[in-house]
């Protein structure tokens, strides 16, 4: 440690938290404030849980809920598949490297790129259609985003598609730093590629996955509106309304920022005991190691 | 791509991995298979960009023959284009260099000096990594509009800051933490201040973390489609991520003269990722395989 | 511009990308952080004898009625050479009419003529302060003559000039009615003589109506067609969305049923829930629906690609009973005053001015756009549709387009999420009835300070 005069750390602090406190603490603050109020203008008269209560019973919040949950669904899938591949690359495969670079490409693309190249390739007439009747498979050719039934899942497919490349290299660099040897010890002992991958494998890579999973499942509650905005805008009808959907709809669109302030107090809380669980299983994490 | 091919194979890579089994073509399968599906929306966006219309109404799968290069000069008349790419370039520009600044000296702070109430910073900066930017998106606004920040380079570049700041500082604390002791101590009999050894050790030290931190922020920023969406609605303030979305609706009819707009826009990013993969993936990655 | 180019029409603006989103919700919030508003209605009143200035002016329209632009040039030019004062004329990019003036509003720097849609989309301007009302500014004849409708009007105060009108209706394809042996020349104007065409035109292999309901508008067109039919004012359209009228009642949703009759039937194209409103208008225009929901300044462009012996128009075919039904819709963009204006006399002047009897004229002239002006002299017009749109749409007796009395919420969670649903076979004209009187409940307990305001802009409609 460095040996300094009692201010001078809050001073090298000072630029950081003044930029926390613009765009974090004042506005949190405000926000449950505002949670509390019928605001028109800066402020309004206070509500008390009235907005949590319209919040609460608003069909659409429901919708926005269930829907924000079900997209939970998608981080086991995006551990799966990057566990999967990302397993198969290190292998070393003829091409493996070739393979790292295609898997992480739809990554780099921007979220609205990717949302409305997909629009286009996902419409009922579409060029994934077409490809599903010349190969056969008109069974599959459904109305992708056209449809309330299929929307939410066509979402899924999307946002996977774009994120997996990132789990992807994340635990293939993770692989390739681990200790080969152990595996080499196991493949000798007769131990087949599942049992490698179950017991080995898996084990090492859990700290990644679980960090990947985390991020994964922060993405879907609260990063997902640029997929949603440039996809289907929410439909159709409420098929993919998310909660960040809803609560910039309630605040912008229908001029309701008291209730999508109290939406928002609800998503924070939901994302409070996130974190706090990960925190949690962290330190429990590391008690057992040390024990 | 086939640079990535070239470099020599690390050195555990024991000989014998290539034999030709069973199990080999069933991975060269999934792993083509999923190659395939990561790279057909690209083929897609980048072989409807060369159709004219006529072409794409007739075949949407098929690859173009002959090329049109119509679309380009549609897309980008006008000079909209090149507009909202020079604004995505300042407010990318001017967030990533103020984050790191202010990340650098309160991550020196936190990694190097002793103070009161470090550990609870430490923590809450954490905790803030994960709150979504939705939430504060109304008080900002109010906010905003009473400074006078809104439509304003200079506020919005404030706000993407302050997103990036948790991570960033996160990030380089632990790497500063990890900077040997000897070498701070040994300029610090050299009679070095604090502001030198920062300067002058301890961030040449950590140009990978530096430059991890901008490749990670300034991917985010650039991508970044809400904020953007709210605070800088006007025409000629719009980033290029708002700037597609309008381009979308102006030429729905289209569907060539957008997708000529997506790859343009894709460009930047594909091109850095190309040139310089190795930065992106050990950026993106190195925060990841440690935790 | 390019011809696929395809203008946004207005009320994609207020609700389609994020600009106007924000502006739309956040004007309440933006209104309180600007300022003063006490400024309405002060400063200069009358109008000509002021001193030349320099304006400014964000107008929008161009992407809607191609071709305009031509005659607001010209009218800015002359202007100038007859009055003295400069007018620098900005168009507005679609997505930025509405979030920039509300904001320009709220900072005080606002333009001194401003571009404003009917309705709600201007209203809430009003209700805010950000705009003045005409009455003391503008000369009544203008006021009168430039049929900025009834939807302007706020307290017995007229808040906007008339620009241009914009009638609703179908496009119908005479090549392809014919072919199905219909005549061409009498589109259907009762249900079952509409629904006997659909068949007829199925039967030939043809999609009978185009459309695209991903993004909504196309619901919002088809329920102003049809819901007006079994309205008797448009002041009951405002009681149905303040829920003084109930959507259970039969009557009131009756258009929906009608839709998922057509739907079942097979009349629309299988994509139409996965694709835009435009992209459904442009199996149309190029011949392969042989009807679409429309408007009247589309026309020209559809002639323009299907050649002009081939384009019809008509009013929706009527099932109704209400004393609305039959009648043509049409709305009218207008033009309004900041009352933060700086030269709020010249603007009025402007104003004046561009409803001169030569300049109503030129409008037609320049741009083959019929002017918002009772004045105007419709023997210029040749071509016979056109001339049957201004007979019918323009100079006839018209209906308000009730759309512009929707508040936000009941265009999201009613109107869109009903006509989606049924379109996509998954919810019949029944339950979306009760889908928009559960809807109409929630707005009036989220918002019951805009349920006053609504309340006495029922009273001027009334008294309208």
């Amino acid at each position: 440690m460095l040996r300094t005069r009692p201010w001078v750390p809050y001073a090298y602090l000072a630029p950081a938290v003044a930029l926390i406190g613009l765009v974090f603490a004042y506005p949190v603050a405000r926000v449950i404030d505002f949670s509390m109020r019928l605001i028109r203008g800066d402020s309004g008269p206070f509500v008390g849980r009235l907005n949590f209560e319209l919040v609460l019973e608003d069909p659409t919040f429901h919708a926005a809920l269930k829907h924000s949950a079900i997209l939970l669904l998608t981080v086991p899938v995006l551990v799966a598949i990057a566990l999967l591949v990302s397993v198969l690359l290190y292998d070393r495969v003829r091409g493996w490297r070739v393979y790292r670079s295609v898997f992480f490409l739809p990554y780099i693309l921007a979220v609205p790129v990717v949302g409305i190249v997909a629009s286009y390739i996902f419409t009922r007439n579409g060029a994934l259609n077409d490809i599903l009747h010349q190969v056969g498979l008109e069974r599959l050719a459904v109305d992708w985003i056209g449809s309330s039934r299929y929307a939410l899942l066509t979402l899924m497919i999307v946002i996977v598609w774009r994120e997996v490349g990132f789990g992807i290299i994340v635990f293939l660099a993770r692989l390739l730093t681990m200790n080969e040897e152990a595996i080499e010890a196991a493949r000798i002992d007769g131990a087949g590629w599942w049992a490698r991958l179950r017991y080995i494998i898996v084990p090492e890579l859990r700290g990644t996955m679980e960090f990947y999973a985390v991020v994964a499942g922060i993405t879907m509650l609260a990063w997902v509106f640029a997929y949603v905005f440039t996809l289907t805008k929410g439909g159709p009808g409420t098929a993919t309304t998310v909660i960040e959907l809803y609560i910039y709809n309630q605040g912008l669109r229908n001029s309701l920022p008291g209730m999508a302030s109290a939406a928002a107090v609800i998503l924070l809380a939901f994302t409070t005991v996130l974190i706090t669980i990960l925190f949690w299983l962290r330190a429990r994490a590391r008690e057992e190691e040390i024990a | 791509m086939s640079r990535a091919e070239a470099p020599a194979l690390p050195a555990r890579r024991r000989p014998g991995r290539l034999r030709l089994r069973p199990g080999k073509i069933v991975r060269q399968i999934v792993l083509a298979g999923a190659g395939l599906t990561a790279l057909y929306p690209i083929v897609f966006m980048a072989s409807t960009a060369f159709k004219d219309r006529a072409q794409y109404l007739e075949n949407q799968y098929d690859l173009p023959w002959p090329l049109y290069f119509g679309n380009f000069s549609a897309a980008l008349r006008g000079g909209t284009f090149f507009l909202w790419f020079k604004n995505s370039v300042i407010l990318t520009t001017g967030s990533v260099v103020l984050c790191t600044l202010c990340a650098a000296l309160a991550a020196f702070a936190v990694a190097r000096m002793r103070f009161r109430g470090r550990d609870v910073f430490f923590s809450l900066n954490v905790a803030l990594m994960v709150v979504p930017p939705v939430v504060m998106l109304i008080p900002l606004f109010v906010l905003f509009v009473d400074l006078g920040l809104v439509s304003t380079y200079q506020g919005t570049i404030l706000i993407y800051a302050g997103l990036t700041i948790p991570f960033s500082i996160y990030l380089l604390a632990n790497f500063f933490r990890a900077i040997p002791r000897e070498l701070i101590e040994s300029a610090l009999t050299d009679g070095a201040t604090n502001l030198r050894v920062l300067v002058q050790i301890i961030l040449p030290l950590s140009a990978p973390a530096l430059v991890t931190l901008v490749v990670v922020n300034a991917l985010w920023v650039w991508n970044e489609l809400l904020i953007a969406l709210v605070f800088l609605p006007e025409d000629e303030l719009k980033t290029l991520m708002v700037g597609i979305t309008v381009f979308r609706s102006r030429y729905n009819l289209d569907v060539p003269i957008t997708m000529a707009g997506m790859l343009l826009a894709s460009i930047p990013m594909i091109l850095l990722y190309v040139f310089g993969q190795r930065f992106f993936i050990r950026g993106l990655t190195a925060g990841a395989v440690k935790g | 511009m390019n011809q696929f180019e395809r203008p946004l029409s207005r009320r994609q603006l207020l609700r389609y990308t994020a600009g106007g989103l924000a502006a739309a919700g956040f004007a309440p919030l933006v209104a309180a952080c600007g300022g003063d508003k006490e400024s309405a209605g002060t400063g200069d009143t009358g109008t000509g004898a002021a001193k030349p200035g320099n304006l400014k002016m964000w107008w929008w329209g161009e992407q809607e009625a191609v071709g305009i632009k031509k005659w607001v040039d010209d009218t800015v030019a002359k202007f100038k050479e007859q009055q003295g004062s400069t007018v620098k004329a900005t168009l507005l990019d679609t997505d930025a009419v509405i979030p920039q003036f509300t904001e320009a509003a709220a900072a005080g720097n606002v333009p001194d003529i401003q571009f404003l849609f009917n309705g709600i989309y201007h209203m809430e301007n009003v209700w805010l302060g950000y705009l003045d009302p005409l009455n003391d500014l503008v000369d009544a004849k203008v006021l009168e003559n430039s049929n900025a409708t009834q939807l302007s009007v706020f307290e017995g105060k007229q808040y906007r000039v008339g620009f241009y009108p914009v009638g609703f209706g179908l496009s119908y394809n005479k090549d392809l009615f014919e072919q199905a042996g219909l005549d061409p020349d009498s589109p259907p104007e009762d249900w079952d003589s509409f629904v006997d065409a659909c068949d007829k035109l199925k039967a030939k292999g043809v999609i009978p109506i185009g459309g695209g309901v991903k993004d909504g508008y196309l619901g919002e067109w088809y329920l102003v067609n049809t819901l007006t039919q079994n309205l008797d004012s448009a002041q009951d359209a405002l009681s149905l969305f303040i829920g003084e009228l109930d959507w259970r009642d039969p009557k009131y949703h009756e258009h929906w049923v009608k839709l998922e009759e057509l739907k079942k039937a097979g009349y629309f194209n299988d994509d139409i829930g996965s694709v835009e409103l435009y992209q459904g208008i442009q199996l149309y225009d190029t011949g392969k629906a042989a009807m679409c929901f429309n408007t009247t300044p589309a026309i020209p462009n559809s002639q323009k690609q299907l050649g002009a012996e081939k384009v019809g128009y008509m009013v929706m075919p009527t099932f109704g009973t209400g004393s609305m039904a039959g009648t043509p819709i049409t709305d009218t963009q207008g033009f309004g005053i900041p009352s933060k204006a700086a030269d709020k006399a010249n603007a009025a002047a402007f104003l004046e001015f561009m409803h001169s009897d030569e300049r109503v004229n030129a409008m037609w002239e320049l741009s083959t756009q019929i002017p918002a002006n009772k004045s105007f002299d419709a023997s210029a017009i040749e071509d016979p549709l056109l001339k049957t749109i201004d007979e019918k749409w323009v100079a006839g007796d018209t209906n308000v387009y009730i759309a512009d009395l929707m508040p936000t919420l009941f265009w999201t969670d009613a109107m869109f999420v009903n006509s989606q649903k049924i379109l996509n076979g998954e919810s019949t004209g029944e339950k979306a009835g009760d889908v928009a009187a559960e809807v109409t409940a929630k707005w009036k307990k989220q918002n019951p300070d805009l349920l006053e305001n609504y309340k006495t802009w029922g009273t001027d409609l009334a008294e309208a």
